[in-house]
């Protein structure tokens, strides 16, 4: 067999570097998870932001748990505390009272929830930014920006191409005249603030009975706007925050959440984080059931 | 030895911020800050969502046998701080640190666990848990 030259062999050890260093701070077997110890952003290692760009792989910058807001909302926890009081209207309390969530200040026992998730129904726009909002991966081309939300494997489009956002009218969405359909995910505009903001409204978004906005019942309805923003402080983090104008359910917008983002290896690779009917009974049977007195397996 | 253990059972458990870590299913079964330690024998580790389960056959004082089932969070969830499909094998003796139920019948949500090879697992990757407060 012919022996390498020795500048063969330079050339493969600089092709191979990054692979090989990242192999070693990654899993076992080159399939790397998510990376919660990354060092902070300081002005030694701050990078500049890419100029109109979103994409990568986005973690929440504290950790994996920031990003869950099984306590309600991120800025707005359902702790019963004065200033996380939502401004519900009469029809938002009564819905809210409708509401048996497992989480929050009045969570219920298993068994007695109505939560839609439990029956493993999609969990719509805002929704999808409230729940175990662990890992965001987000692509974009000319025309669009693509969120792949990692639980349930759910992904959503927002439209960058100038296209309108479709008219809100009385319980449903209207586009060049034609009534169209409600949506999980709703329909999304979004357009460049400046060269680091990213401004996405949504509307269109399916009816109060269907969808839930966060884990502690608080309730959201079809009238809703939502609002979010994208901004790319520097390369390696992104800021992702949301307000929700909703009249039909709150008299006044506020704001839900404020999220830094870090950056993560685009070649992490996520496990599956789905809701399964089948995996749901076997849990009820053998644990569930037994928290609200039904007896289990 | 048995000190060494409970001194790994008290850093985990002390660790650990259980509110936001189990953030699928409700708190309001558990009676939450309660914590007991269950030495016993691997039944069942079931991996899958929504929760992953441990079934342990723990002998009581009385040398009768109680079957406690346990919950933690869905593999992605706890995969980060250790856990894995093979971590708990039928028949291991393993030590973990749960939160019970209120109504105390034997169901717990895992707070951290001591392998059969000595291994500690956890604690979560989470922040601090929101501080309730009473309802207006």
């Amino acid at each position: 067999m012919r022996k390498p030259s020795p500048l063969s062999a330079v050339f493969f050890a600089v092709v191979a570097w990054p692979v090989a260093t990242f192999a070693q701070t990654g899993s076992a077997g080159g399939w790397p998870a998510p990376d919660w110890n990354k060092a902070p952003i300081t002005d030694a290692n701050r990078k500049p932001a890419p100029r109109r760009s979103l994409v990568g792989t986005w973690g929440p910058a504290a950790g994996p748990g920031a990003g869950t807001q099984a306590s309600g909302v991120q800025l707005k926890p359902n702790d019963g505390k004065p200033e996380n009081q939502l401004p519900y209207t009469p029809y938002g309390m009564e819905l809210y009272r409708s509401h048996k969530a497992l989480e929050g200040i009045d969570a219920v026992l298993p068994g007695k929830d109505n939560d839609p998730r439990n029956l493993c129904e999609p969990l719509g726009v805002p929704r999808y930014n409230h729940y175990n909002l662990r890992i965001a991966q987000i692509f974009q081309d000319d025309y669009k920006v693509v969120i792949l939300y990692s639980y349930d494997n759910r992904w959503r489009v927002i439209w960058t191409d100038g296209r309108e956002l479709p008219k809100l009218v009385d319980g449903s969405i209207e586009i060049g005249g034609e009534i169209r359909e409600q949506r999980f995910f709703g329909y999304s505009v979004g357009r460049w603030v400046d060269d680091y903001t990213l401004e996405v409204q949504t509307v269109g978004t399916m009816p109060d009975d269907r969808v839930w906005l966060d884990s502690t019942g608080r309730p959201i309805s079809e009238q809703a706007r939502v609002t979010e923003t994208f901004r790319r402080v520097d390369y390696d983090t992104l800021v992702w925050s949301e307000t929700v104008d909703d009249p039909k359910v709150y008299t006044k917008p506020w704001e839900t959440m404020r999220l830094p983002m870090r950056l993560q290896d685009p070649r992490t690779d996520l496990m599956e984080y789905y809701c399964s009917p089948v995996e749901q009974d076997n849990y009820n049977k053998l644990f569930g059931n037994a928290a609200s007195g039904k007896g289990a397996k | 030895m048995r000190s060494g253990l409970i001194v790994m059972l008290a850093v985990v458990a002390g660790l650990l911020t259980p509110h936001s870590f189990f953030a699928h299913h409700s708190s309001a079964a558990y009676e939450i800050g309660k914590r007991v330690t269950l030495k016993g024998t691997v039944k069942q580790w079931v991996y899958s969502n929504p929760h992953c389960m441990l079934i342990l056959e723990v002998k009581g004082e009385g040398g009768e046998v109680v079957v406690w089932t346990n919950e933690t969070q869905a593999p992605s969830v706890i995969f980060a701080v250790g856990y894995r499909r093979d971590s708990f094998k039928f028949g291991d003796q393993v030590t973990i640190t749960v939160e019970p139920f209120k109504n105390g019948e034997p169901y717990g949500r895992i707070l951290g666990a001591v392998l059969a090879d000595g291994k500690v697992l956890g604690p979560a990757l989470s922040p601090p848990p929101s501080n309730a407060a009473p309802q207006p």
